[in-house]
């Protein structure tokens, strides 16, 4: 006969209680990671956020290139004025490739700041907030807390900054001038474009781990990216280390140029740069105290 | 799981230093498999910093520990999917509702089937007697709501063991008993390591118990030794009644005579007299004691027995002991 002590009897009642339930799956760094993918995901599209972003880019991005697509042609053919307005403005390239190399350059602008302000709360708050203790406190891994936040900040530009607005913008140009813009050179372009904004997002991890105080991550964050804007006309030596023409390079990929060295050892230096960030982000944070 | 190790935590000389602040000093503990074991200490005194080395929540300066038989610093996660936690200031995501963040909670533990996990989160929330409140955002919650909460998202993976720190503090005396019931209502499905000040909830629901003070552990026994004062002096309380002066003379004289008794101290009362005998040899004194008052018939023994200590002379004396060292 087995005799069954008390502990074994509750042990398989729950076990029998369990019965079911499936464990988690992924171990090692990535535990935990579908489940915070999931919540940070949501975040960006299971709140009313998505709908903020839905109306906010497109009306800053595509509004930008609606002005010389639509008003500025209208204007020359109803006010000799503005004649030669638009090939002024395009500096001699074609409309369809004027407008998105200025659609480029709003991105980068606009996005970027987009990118310092959504990542700036992502890792400093949490910590603030003990919300990070209690994450760390169940079966995750400490890498996978901070990539996805990253994950969810990219997924999130790549759809409401990128996306959506370059469709629009493509549908802006074709409606505008009934001409086709060649797709996979912009997408490559926009794909330059991404790689900026992921360097500032992952900036601003790295800078919300290592930094306890909001200002500091978001002034470092916005101090580079201003001081690169405007340091870039008396030391252009900065584009070949800080994401300052992603919109250059876009274009010449858009014309088919081969892209000069300065450019080149910026693409290099921004993707090298992005994955420094990330690195630090996660081995400082491994040793972080909660 | 693994029931074989009666050991749920073991620390081996486990410490801790802040800059030049030593939080923990070589902290050896052991707890057992489903004990729930009080972690008693003034404020300041190491518990959640212990608490959080178990946890991988800050890594340890020195020592060793495992959980389940688990390193804590190489098998952290391990660790973790067996644990629930309840922290001594809880914080959740202020914008999801309790059902949500129980959810959540869930899903670092199982992926499904959802219909599943929906019904253990529902059995959580009626556990904790939170039905009413599950669909609202938790930033309306009040203090006692969110602890309600707290030992819900600690205990939706059934774990086989449970760490709350300061799990009553912040709480009404209403709120404090709930949690002491739900405690002691989950004590037969898993062991429970909880930190507390409050040495009444100790004394209610602890079955062992250690004292941390400035980083050091002064003591560590199950309760019922700790309050029979093992390792103090062994004092037996009498309370008699007598009706000459000479009788009373006449036993204490007889006690006062034996050997092993170390000192004895009368208190006259209203109608009776307590007597505390302090004795060295505890066998002796529970074979003679009683017949050496008991052989004059005209005294009457209305009450006999070793004197227990509550929790808070025994805290008292042994921080007061460590303090002034």
């Amino acid at each position: 006969m087995t005799v069954q002590t008390e502990t074994q009897v509750s042990q398989d009642l729950r076990t029998i209680t369990r019965q079911g339930l499936l464990p988690a799956s992924g171990g090692g760094w990535l535990a935990g990671y579908g489940n915070m993918l999931a919540k940070e995901l949501g975040e960006w599209f299971n709140t009313r956020r998505w709908l903020w972003q839905l109306l906010l880019w497109p009306i800053i991005l595509d509004g930008w290139i609606a002005f010389p697509l639509f008003v500025l042609p209208y204007l020359e053919s109803t006010n000799p004025t503005f004649q030669g307005a638009t090939e002024k403005m395009f500096a001699g390239l074609p409309t369809e490739l004027g407008s998105i190399y200025m659609f480029y350059s709003m991105v980068v602008l606009a996005g970027t700041l987009g990118a310092i302000i959504f990542a700036q709360d992502e890792v400093i708050q949490e910590k603030q907030s003990g919300t990070a203790a209690w994450i760390l406190s169940k079966p995750v891994a400490r890498p996978a807390f901070i990539l996805t936040k990253l994950q969810s900040n990219v997924i999130g530009m790549l759809v409401f900054v990128v996306g959506l607005p370059g469709l629009i913008a493509l549908g802006e140009i074709y409606l505008a001038t009934h001409q086709l813009v060649p797709l996979v050179p912009f997408l490559v372009g926009m794909a330059v474009i991404l790689l900026g904004l992921v360097f500032y997002t992952s900036l601003v991890i790295m800078l919300g781990v290592l930094c306890e105080s909001r200002s500091k991550v978001l002034g470092i964050g916005f101090g580079i990216f201003f001081a690169g804007m405007m340091l870039k006309t008396f030391f252009p030596q900065i584009a070949y280390v800080l994401p300052i023409a992603m919109d250059g390079i876009g274009l010449s990929i858009l014309l088919g140029m081969p892209l000069p060295v300065m450019l080149l050892s910026e693409l290099i230096s921004v993707a090298v740069l992005t994955v420094v960030f990330i690195v630090v982000a996660l081995w400082r944070f491994q040793r972080k105290e909660m | 799981m693994d029931t074989s190790n009666s050991l749920v935590i073991e620390t081996q000389n486990l410490s801790k230093t802040y800059k030049e602040t030593q939080a923990l000093k070589g902290l050896n503990l052991t707890v057992k498999h489903n004990s729930i074991f009080g972690f008693l200490g003034p404020n300041g005194a190491g518990k959640s910093t212990t608490i959080k080395i178990l946890l991988g929540l800050i890594q340890p300066s020195g020592g060793q520990a495992t959980v389940f038989g688990h390193d804590i610093q190489r098998e952290s996660v391990a660790i973790r999917r067996r644990v629930g936690y309840l922290a001594q200031d809880p914080r959740y995501y202020e914008h999801m509702t309790a059902r949500q963040i129980l959810n959540y909670t869930a899903r670092f533990f199982y992926r499904g089937p959802k219909d599943l996990i929906d019904a253990r989160v529902q059995e959580v929330i009626g556990l904790v007697g939170l039905d009413n409140k599950a669909d609202r955002p938790i930033r309306g919650f009040s203090g006692g709501e969110r602890q309600r909460l707290g030992i819900a998202q600690a205990q939706v993976n059934y774990p086989d063991l449970l760490i709350l720190d300061e799990p009553a503090a912040s709480l009404d005396p209403m709120g404090r008993h709930d949690v002491l019931d739900v405690m002691e209502r989950l004590r037969k499905y898993t062991t429970i390591f909880y930190s507390t000040h409050i040495l009444e909830d100790v004394q209610r629901v602890s079955d062992t118990v250690a004292i941390l003070n400035q980083g050091r552990m002064i003591a560590e026994a199950p309760i019922d030794q700790l309050l029979a004062g093992d390792g103090g002096p062994i004092i037996y309380n009498i309370t008699l009644k007598s009706v000459t002066k000479q009788a009373v003379a006449d036993a204490q004289t007889r006690i006062t005579s034996q050997p092993w008794v170390q000192h004895l101290s009368i208190t006259p009362e209203d109608g009776h007299m307590d007597w505390q005998v302090s004795v060295t040899d505890e066998a002796a004194a529970e074979d003679q004691l009683l017949g050496l008052i008991l052989i004059d018939h005209s005294l009457k023994v209305m009450n006999f027995g070793r004197k227990t200590f509550n929790l808070e002379e025994v805290f008292l004396d042994l921080v007061e002991k460590e303090n002034s060292k």
